[in-house]
């Protein structure tokens, strides 16, 4: 402590980060969050998938779902369906996409005569594409 | 009391904002990381189209795996347990390269049963299956 002479002391010490900038912040992070959600495009039925560990994925934008639960309802774009609605509705996306994969979402408990319909209805409609949509498990065969 | 506090003037309501910035990074950084894209997986097939003929293929080139009603997996009317199915194909096609995999699924047997056995068969690398339902004789 200095003898006497009196410091002036800066009371104020700059506490003015200038904050304008935060505004473009605020916005930024809106405009990337409006750009990157997905909103969930379909409900499907409550399925519980199987697992596999050959699975790839499967690029989103050319899917559709069918979706098959254990009593063996049927759903395509959340519409409950027969089997035999099956194969008009596929043949109209294959239309509009050529490249169209359908995914099985069933549940795993569904017995197989229904999936068996269903695939007889998309080998009519031609989309030969197909996947069978898993939970990605390690098995260690 | 003659002391004269200096009085503060009442500075305008400034609640230093400098954090802010931090917390919007923060925040920012938060969800890059723990953003998921909702990926399906799916073991891919493709079915025989419409215009497909059935072709003649011997009796030799082809490797029938049942599942029957109760689930149980018959390789050739062998007994298997799902995890060795994988094993085994390999085994065939290393034998027979054209060998084609016909899966016959009884129809009361789970879905869930076919995909593990089409998933062992993928995991085989075998590149000529056929999915079909299982004849029942009543």
């Amino acid at each position: 402590m200095a003898t006497g002479s009196k410091f002036q002391r800066k009371s104020n010490v700059g506490q003015r980060i200038p904050t304008s900038s935060m505004a473009d912040i605020a916005f930024l992070l809106l405009v990337f969050f409006m750009v990157t959600t997905i909103f969930k495009l379909e409900d499907g039925l409550p399925v519980e998938m199987p697992k596999a560990e050959a699975g790839i994925q499967i690029p989103r934008e050319r899917v559709s779902h069918i979706w098959i639960d254990r009593l063996g309802n049927i759903s395509i774009n959340d519409k409950l369906m027969h089997p035999e609605q099956i194969e008009g509705v596929i043949y109209k996306k294959l239309v509009e996409n050529p490249n169209l994969i359908v995914a099985f979402n069933t549940d795993k408990q569904t017995p197989f005569d229904i999936v068996d319909e269903v695939m007889e209805e998309l080998k009519q409609a031609n989309a030969t594409r197909v996947s069978f949509t898993a939970d990605f498990e390690r098995r260690g065969s | 009391m003659g002391v004269n506090f200096r009085r503060q003037k009442a500075m305008g309501d400034e609640i230093s904002t400098a954090s802010m910035s931090d917390i919007a990074f923060l925040l920012l950084i938060f969800f890059l990381v723990s953003t998921i894209f909702n990926q399906e997986q799916g073991l891919p097939m493709t079915l025989p189209g419409q215009a497909s003929e059935t072709a003649r293929i011997s009796q030799k080139n082809i490797l029938n795996i049942d599942v029957q009603a109760n689930n149980l997996v018959y390789l050739d009317d062998v007994r298997f347990g799902v995890t060795q199915i994988e094993n085994e194909i390999r085994r065939r096609i290393v034998a027979n390269p054209k060998l084609i995999v016909q899966l016959r699924v009884h129809p009361e047997a789970f879905y869930g049963t076919m995909v593990d056995v089409l998933d062992e068969v993928q995991l085989a690398e075998a590149k000529k299956i056929s999915i079909k339902g299982l004849e029942v004789v009543r």
